[in-house]
């Protein structure tokens, strides 16, 4: 095969699996600490998607726009927990799952009143040209894309390595009553991890918009991009929804370079399915329990 | 003690269902089409709800791929009559088979694992699906649907409409009579124990001899027919049907009517359709800012905050409202 070929492959393996990444982190953050699922999350990537087309659209660099997006997205995680998750926190996992499915919704209706039924698009980030490199092309906002989730994604490791704030975190999520016996807040830990999964997500929203166009109802299929990831790679683990991210997003830019456009997705879909049957809590499950 | 409550009550069940089934049935003596449809769409929704009831309230199983089965149901029936020339009422029995046997083999798969995570993979399902229908075009029709797909009724006595009306409501009867029977038996029993949502578990219910994955599988794959007896009835009725309609949405909307309704009897289907049908009418008709296609904005916030009201407030949902004895009598521990 085509040297060139190979490496158009792996540029937009690498591309569509920092998206899946991005997308499944929010759910490894909530899930870890709170064991929750959270079925809002496609929701933050939608906001950050649409505010920062609408703040751009409205004359703001885009950079800026991206930021407050993202910020408005992560707000919107901690309104989730005060008011939505936190008043219901003695009732069971599966009801503030469910809760969360409620919360996603009302966005998408409020989405759906504010913007109507029309898709938003941005450019490519400052404009970045296309690139032409060793034979294969490379679209303008892939190193934005891939940056800005490794930026993020190193960011999350420092935060939950080397700060208080994120070794408590693990602690809760390795033992929430053990946490709160040494006197971390496990309420105000889970406030922190919804802000944070619902600034992943306008992250997540705010780069794929100049890839593919968003509307106010591309939550629900975020969410379910998202969990895909998670669930492939195993959704206890930071580094297991990153590799599931990847393993998707290659296997879904080698079926696009191979087979006819309408069977791409379901190849990885098999994939899916495949690693399923074989291992089903992920590839990188840490124990046998969920 | 339980026991005489239990069979007393399942009297008064079958005396209120005899009621509502003659009240059904009259329904069309001054009911105009357009009413007709609506209830019609209440039914299909109430024999979908039925079966995740019957796998959430009774075995605690949380599903959100509902819409699958739903939409294979559908599939099947539409592509056995359109391009194999199967006789309708042939081809919905085959649908239940095929559906019946992907969802044993899914269950199998994804109900090894446990608690909320059952719900994310089952919706993963939805996309699945989804992405399968669009691919496979020669057999689906991709995003343009399946159309000319012929009627239930195999002679034309009275009109078509009034025929489905009739069949729709007569099966959604039996399958209650069905699913009320299946509570109050040794499989709704056996359900129950393995109920983490109820204060049971599968450990417990093992170490009683039950076998969890047996049960588990069977409660699935029967929600999965319930499902794909409705999509069926969906094709026939309709004569086309698209790809957009078996979504996440349609999962998700069938979950909140259950849980609206209440998980704790068959009846919470009924209800919980009823209710966000009738809510989705009276908002279509009087919030005509934005409100067009499936689902206006109006509509969307409106099941995004009964679903998370009813889940604080409410957490049985509406039956227990509508039952003289308190809950827990129904469920003996």
């Amino acid at each position: 095969m085509d040297l060139s070929i190979v490496l158009q492959f792996f540029i937009s393996g690498v591309n569509l699996g920092c998206i899946y990444a991005a997308l499944g982190l929010g759910f490894f953050v909530v899930y870890s600490v709170t064991r929750v699922l959270n079925l809002a999350q496609g929701e933050f990537v939608m906001v950050g998607g649409m505010l920062t087309a609408t703040f751009y659209s409205m004359g703001v660099p885009i950079i800026l726009s991206a930021l407050i997006a993202i910020a408005v997205a992560g707000l919107l995680g901690g309104i989730l927990h005060c008011g939505v998750i936190h008043p219901a926190r003695n009732l069971s996992k599966a009801t503030q799952t469910f809760l969360t499915v409620g919360f996603a919704f009302a966005i998408e209706g409020i989405a759906l009143l504010v913007w109507g039924w029309e898709y938003k698009s941005l450019p490519n980030f400052l404009s970045t040209p296309n690139i032409h490199f060793g034979g294969a092309t490379i679209i303008g906002q892939t190193p934005w894309v891939t940056g800005i989730t490794l930026l993020a994604v190193t960011g999350l490791f420092l935060f939950f390595g080397h700060t208080l704030q994120g070794k408590a975190l693990r602690a809760c999520a390795d033992n929430p009553l053990g946490a709160k016996t040494i006197g971390i807040s496990v309420d105000r830990m889970s406030l922190y991890v919804f802000i944070l999964a619902g600034a992943f997500g306008g992250i997540a929203g705010a780069v794929i918009t100049p890839l593919t166009m968003v509307s106010y109802n591309i939550g629900f299929p975020m969410t379910i991009k998202g969990l895909l990831a998670a669930f492939v790679g195993g959704i206890t683990r930071a580094e297991g929804v990153i590799l599931g991210g990847m393993v998707l997003g290659m296997a879904e830019a080698i079926a696009a370079g191979l087979m006819p456009s309408e069977y791409h997705s379901i190849f990885a879909m098999i994939i899916l399915m495949a690693v399923f049957l074989c291992q089903p809590h992920g590839l990188l499950s840490s124990s046998g329990k969920t | 003690m339980n026991k005489t409550v239990e069979l007393r009550r399942t009297k008064a069940e079958y005396l209120i269902l005899a009621l509502v089934v003659v009240l059904f049935l009259s329904i069309p003596l001054f009911a105009g089409p357009y009413h007709l449809a609506i209830i019609m769409d209440i039914g299909i929704y109430a024999i979908i709800t039925m079966g995740l009831i019957l796998l959430m309230g009774q075995a605690g199983q949380l599903s959100l791929g509902q819409a699958v089965f739903f939409g294979l149901g559908a599939y099947s029936s539409a592509i056995l009559t359109t391009q194999h020339h199967f006789a309708p009422w042939l081809a919905l029995l085959l649908a239940i088979i095929i559906t019946g046997s992907i969802a044993a083999g899914i269950g199998r798969a994804v109900l090894r694992l446990k608690g909320i995570i059952v719900s994310g993979v089952t919706l993963v399902l939805n996309l699945i699906f989804s992405y399968l229908v669009l691919s496979l075009i020669n057999l689906t029709g991709g995003a343009n649907g399946i159309v000319n797909i012929p009627h239930l009724s195999p002679v034309k006595l009275i009109p078509n409409s009034l025929f489905d009306y009739y069949f729709l409501w007569i099966v959604a009867f039996l399958l209650l009579a069905f699913s009320l029977n299946l509570v109050n038996s040794r499989t709704g029993r056996a359900l129950r124990t393995m109920n983490i949502l109820s204060g049971g578990g599968e450990e417990t219910a093992q170490v009683l001899g039950i076998n969890v994955m047996k049960y588990k599988v069977q409660v699935f794959t029967l929600g999965a027919v319930y499902a794909s007896i409705a999509g069926s009835i969906y094709a026939h009725h309709l004569g086309s049907i698209e790809p957009d309609i078996f979504g996440a949405h349609l999962s998700l909307l069938v979950a909140i009517m259950a849980i609206v309704g209440g998980m704790a009897s068959p009846w919470g289907a009924f209800l919980g359709a009823a209710l966000l049908m009738g809510l989705t009418e009276l908002l279509g008709k009087f919030a005509s800012v934005v409100v067009s296609g499936p689902t206006g904005a109006y509509e969307l916030i409106a099941y995004g905050i009964i679903l998370m009201a009813v889940l604080r407030f409410l957490p049985q949902g509406l039956i227990p409202l509508f039952q003289k004895l308190p809950p827990q009598s129904r469920h003996s521990k």
